[in-house]
């Protein structure tokens, strides 16, 4: 329960300038900033306006009421407007915060709403406020721990004034769901103390053969896996600048703190008895993270932080390319079931080229080795030597990243490209692996000798398999290579003559 | 770490060093690594033979596990009818040697360059003579002389401190479904994997002390496992003084993590050793490799496939110097116990692979009388009293001449290393009974000048009238010692029976047809003779009688009181005229007869308050003629001494 939120005075200050000038009567927006559980507090970094929808309207204008049908036009503000309320596009408020929130890094969250209005304006529109700060809540979820209220900052005109109230999410909206808050204006950017971690994984995601389980695509197995580790990366140790993180120890040092993370020891298997096995994923690679951190709390809300983000980043890329991959198969060819049951049906689909995207593919039918590389994260400059992070797949430049930053975040195109951070690089995408390569664990260099009989049979046969297919793959290139140049052949003959 | 005292003699710690000298055989014997060379913890016995000889490979693969890591075979003791004891002695270095290699994975070509010992020893009795060999390419041996120690906990709980790693994990499987045969390869290559991984430069070892007093707990260290080396030899490690600390975590010694209480206080035993806790860890940000954007690739097994998950609890527990720098603990003692504790299991598991797993489980016990703990894996499937099992107890007990008829290496006689070790293990354990035990412990001794005090053996709880709110004054005092005698045969690991409250014990007395049905819910006395019917009937616990014609008898008797106390060590319920008692001790001297009993008594009506009972003489020495020469037994009255006898079983 936040019982008191700081703004930060800079931000807010710009933001309400910003406002004035402007002479919107009205405006919706998100607000940037983190809630404290250990501290009872909240803090507000930034308001973010939310952009214009697809069909180029304002997020949020004022309703005249209805019996005020006969005058047409904008009404000027001497007009007494005790019965004006606001009308505001919520989906689109979600779909931004959902948007914005994948660019949050550790400690940063879109924490609520707020609304430039005349004061009766919004005192006759607490349920579609309260609704929007529902829908923003449901798409850009906190953290693992329930928390079940957002903010609602309410700048006033006229007078000026700030008002901040608590918003509970969980319950149906009654009277009692808008609390008011002491809220002040502050400093609390340049205090935050900054934390990376980078965090290397390899997870086996077993699939099991169809008769066992249930049919799943790519991306579901994966969105699966991610839930699974997630519960291991949440009881992992902690260490901080090469110490261990104890109990609520406070980080007393400034500059950019580096966060290793110690996972349980071979813990991630999911308990299962004998069953059969349709086919294995290998799920690796590197996460780069970074927390933000008030100095009044402890180093472990840092770690809890890292986690979460490691967690929230995977989910988004993973999001991102079921994002594309369901813009890209449109109306035409439809949902996930209709997908399945084709799939069920043309069992040995060559390919992927059919038109199914990766991610859509159901893999316990599907018989040949396939990946998804997910974008990679890039971090921008943001307020304070603050970041923001976005996901770059490969065909992607930085002007998409710029665009994105304008209009989601309506910041600033950060003018030089080197501010951009890019601890990750793209995968490469050769897999020259097999099943057995990958289920079974490559025993170190210096005891292979031991025994190689069976394991390398296994190998042997697999890999001797896979090159087999290759080879009949470059035997029809070649074929149609020699085919192609004698029909040129031909033609030019055929022309000459 | 060689002593530099070479004109050696060999020092014994073990109070009893020979098991049984009363029959030929050969024992191992036990030294640390952290001791001067000649040092002799304890003696095992060899129980696996080949025809004459001793089976090496399976007396190495057992004692490889129950040893712990931090002590190991130091030499052999042959126990021989007669014949030439120098002769004898070279068998015992040859065997010692033998079994040492085999212990240490070597083959054949590097020469062990520790001195071994040999013992002789003659069943007819006479000392036992020592032999040291200096190295394996030496021949000769030469006969060196004995020292006992006195005190032989402080020596090891005072250089030393124990380690202790749990680690459960789950291993998946994979293997063709058409050749399952295959299975315990794919196991076997998996298990290397791990081995590899408890090795990898990757892994970080969390250190903590298990101690509950937080204000002057260190702080727990990471070890990383790119600082640890896995190839220098233990004998060449330099162990740290007690004064120097580093404050760098890879030069730390195990002595961080140590008490540095004032040493006059400190009581030295197992269970208040210094403990330290590890935990394996791996971490996932290592700097190292190249960071890619997270990738997922599949493979389909393009012949059917299935998979497997094992399940691993290993734990293990290794004694340490103080002095060693935990790195060094970490991978010359932890990691290698891991290692062939996991080796173990794995082996045990791999016939079963595709069909149910055998539980196993990993157990630590401090038996009385041997000096280190020891680790032993159970297998649980079936439960401990299953044949199986009670062989395997047997055996151990035959291994570290325990006696047969104590079940010492139960599992509730496990050493609860988790727990810190400040908290005593049996309070934690009965915190739901609210009954007093061990009344005896710290009262007024008894006024025999020069007798020697013979004691219960072990924990009992103190019941006496009125308690859980039944009101059995006058009538209910041999019930309630009987409760006293199945406490204790519950506390000792005998049964789990609980212990009966009065109607059970007289529905038990009408059910063998001693009483008739009406007797149930009466207030009718019970005696001595009633007692052992229903110590028969619940536990299967037999019982000697010993009648005394009158209460003037009763000190000629204490001899056979004390005899009783030091085999058997069971309560005595003493009935005669209308009194009950339970009598938990004698204090006699031999050569002026003078005596006193130890008496429990059941008559006491209050609270369970320490002070008062003690106070009030509820417990305490009694002599059969007190100070004002008052009889505490009866001239007039016969008495009957119910006298429990252990059962045999382990």
């Amino acid at each position: 329960m936040v019982k008191a939120v700081v703004g930060e005075e800079t931000q807010l200050k710009l933001a309400e300038d910003r406002l004035e000038k402007s002479s919107t009567p009205v405006q919706v927006g998100l607000l940037i900033g983190k809630l404290s559980s250990s501290l009872d507090r909240g803090f507000v970094f930034d308001l973010i306006p939310t952009p214009p929808n697809d069909a180029g309207a304002p997020a949020c204008s004022v309703l005249e009421p209805a019996k005020d049908d006969k005058r047409k036009g904008p009404k000027p503000k001497s007009q007494p407007s005790d019965s004006f309320s606001l009308s505001i596009d919520k989906d689109w408020v979600a779909e931004h915060a959902r948007q914005v929130s994948r660019m949050l890094v550790g400690g940063m969250k879109v924490v609520g709403i707020y609304i430039w209005a005349s004061d009766s304006a919004f005192k006759n529109s607490n349920i579609t406020l309260c609704q929007t700060v529902m829908g923003v809540a449901k798409a850009a979820p906190l953290s693992e721990i329930d928390w079940d209220e957002r903010l609602l900052i309410h700048i006033c005109y006229s007078p000026r004034r700030w008002t901040c109230r608590n918003c509970a999410v969980a319950s149906n909206i009654t009277s009692s769901s808008l609390r008011p808050c002491d809220f002040k204006m502050g400093r609390v950017l340049n205090s935050l103390q900054h934390f990376r971690c980078m965090y290397n994984f390899d997870i086996r995601l077993p699939i099991f053969h169809k008769n066992s389980s249930n049919l799943q695509t790519f991306s579901e197995a994966l969105c699966h896996g991610i839930s699974v580790h997630a519960k291991d990366l949440r009881s992992a140790k902690a260490m901080f600048d090469g110490n261990l993180v104890v109990n609520d120890d406070l980080c007393t040092s400034d500059g950019l703190h580096e966060v290793e993370l110690l996972l349980p020891f071979m813990k991630d298997t999911e308990a299962c008895s004998q069953k059969d096995i349709a086919g294995v994923v290998d799920f690796s690679g590197s996460v780069c993270s970074f927390a933000f951190l008030n100095p009044k709390e402890p180093i472990s809300q840092a770690v809890a932080d890292i986690k979460d983000d490691i967690i929230t980043s995977l989910q988004s890329r993973l999001g991102i390319i079921c994002d594309e991959a369901d813009g890209e198969v449109g109306p035409t060819e439809t949902s996930g079931q209709q997908a399945r049951d084709g799939a069920d049906i043309q069992e040995p689909r060559d390919g992927i080229s059919s038109g199914t995207p990766v991610s859509q593919i159901v893999l316990q039918s599907f018989r040949q080795s396939c990946n998804l590389s997910l974008p990679r994260r890039v971090f921008v400059p943001w307020l304070a030597g603050t970041f923001v992070c976005d996901y770059l797949q490969p065909s992607e430049t930085f002007e998409v990243l710029k665009d994105r930053c304008v209009e989601l975040l309506s910041m600033e195109a950060p003018a030089d490209e080197s501010t951009i951070l890019e601890p990750e690089i793209d995968a490469p995408s050769a897999v020259t692996k097999s099943f057995w390569d990958v289920v079974v664990p490559l025993p170190s260099a210096f005891d292979s000798c031991l025994e190689k009989s069976g394991i390398e049979k296994l190998r042997g046969e697999s890999s001797r398999k896979s090159t087999e297919f290759s080879n009949v793959n470059i035997m029809a290139a070649g074929i149609f290579l020699l085919l192609s140049i004698i029909i040129g052949y031909i033609l030019i003959f055929v022309r000459r003559s | 770490m060689e002593n530099v005292n070479e004109s050696t003699s060999v020092r014994v710690l073990c109070p009893k060093l020979v098991l049984d000298k009363n029959e030929p055989g050969l024992q191992w014997l036990i030294g640390s690594p952290f001791f001067p060379p000649h040092t002799v913890v304890s003696a095992v016995r060899c129980i696996h033979t080949d025809s004459s000889s001793p089976d090496y490979r399976r007396e190495s693969e057992e004692l490889r596990t129950l040893l712990l890591k931090g002590f190991e075979v130091i030499g052999a003791l042959v126990v021989a009818n007669s014949g030439d004891g120098m002769s004898a002695a070279g068998e015992a270095i040859a065997a010692a040697r033998r079994l040492r290699k085999l212990l240490r994975r070597e083959n054949g070509k590097k020469l062990d360059s520790r001195q071994v010992i040999g013992g002789v020893a003659d069943c007819r009795g006479g000392d036992i003579q020592f032999f040291v060999s200096k190295s394996e390419s030496l021949t000769s041996f030469e006969a060196v002389n004995v020292l006992y120690d006195g005190h032989p906990e402080k020596y090891v709980w005072e250089r030393g401190c124990l380690l202790r790693c749990e680690l459960p994990f789950k291993l998946p499987i994979y293997y063709p479904a058409n050749k399952p045969k295959d299975s315990e390869k794919m196991f076997r290559h998996a298990t290397e994997a791990v081995i590899a991984k408890f090795k990898d430069p990757k892994a970080a070892y969390l250190v903590e002390a298990l101690s509950k007093t937080s204000a002057e707990v260190p702080q727990p260290v990471i070890l990383r496992g790119v600082d640890l080396d896995f190839d220098t030899d233990l004998s060449n490690v330099k162990l740290a003084g007690e004064s120097a600390q580093d404050s760098e975590a890879g030069l730390l010694s195990c002595s961080h993590f140590c008490l540095e209480s004032k040493k006059s206080a400190r009581v030295y035993s197992v269970e208040h050793a210094d403990r330290i806790q590890v935990s394996i860890l791996l971490n996932s940000s290592d700097k190292s490799e190249k960071s890619t954007a997270p990738v997922a690739e599949y493979f389909p097994a393009l012949e059917e496939a299935k998979v497997l998950v094992v399940d691993f609890k290993l734990e293990v527990l290794c004694y340490s110097a103080k002095g060693l720098p935990l790195k060094h603990a970490v991978s010359k003692l932890l990691i290698p116990g891991l290692i062939d504790q996991f080796n173990l299991v794995g082996n045990t598991v791999l016939p079963n692979l595709l069909a149910q797993h055998p539980q196993l489980h990993p157990y630590h016990f401090s038996p009385p009388g041997v000096l280190h703990p020891i680790t032993v894996v159970y297998e649980l499937n079936y439960g401990e009293t299953e044949m199986k099992q009670v062989e395997v107890r047997k055996s151990l007990h035959l291994r570290l001449g325990l006696p047969f008829d104590r079940p010492l290496l139960r599992i509730a006689n496990a050493l609860d290393i988790s727990t810190s070790r400040d908290v005593v293990r049996s309070d934690a354990k009965w915190k739901g009974s609210s009954l007093l035990k061990d009344v005896h412990v710290g009262i007024p001794s008894s006024g025999v000048s020069g007798g020697s005090v013979s004691l219960v053996q072990g924990s009992y709880e103190y019941y006496h009238y009125l308690q859980d709110a039944f009101n059995d004054s006058g009538w209910g005092c041999a019930y309630r010692s009987l409760q006293t005698i199945i406490s204790w045969f519950r506390l000792q690991h005998y049964t789990s029976v609980q212990v009966p409250s009065h109607r059970e014990i007289q529905q038990a007395l009408v059910e063998i047809g001693d009483k008739d049905p009406s007797f149930i819910g009466s207030h009718e006395w019970i005696g001595a003779i009633e007692l052992s019917f229903v110590l028969y009937k619940l536990l299967g616990v037999s019982c000697k009688v010993m009648n005394v014609r009158s209460g003037a008898e009763l000190p000629e008797k204490c001899r056979e009181l004390a005899l009783h106390f030091e085999t058997q060590g069971t309560p005595i319920m003493i009935g005669g005229g209308v009194l009950a008692y339970t009598l938990l001790g004698v204090d006699y001297n031999e050569a002026s007869g003078d005596c006193a009993f130890l008496i429990l008594d059941p008559h006491y009506t209050g609270s369970d308050e320490h002070k008062k009972i003690v106070n009030g003489g509820w417990c305490g020495w009694k002599k059969a003629v007190d100070s004002k020469g008052k009889s505490f037994f009866l001239h007039d009255k016969f008495y009957n001494l119910l006298l429990p006898q252990r059962r045999n079983m382990v």
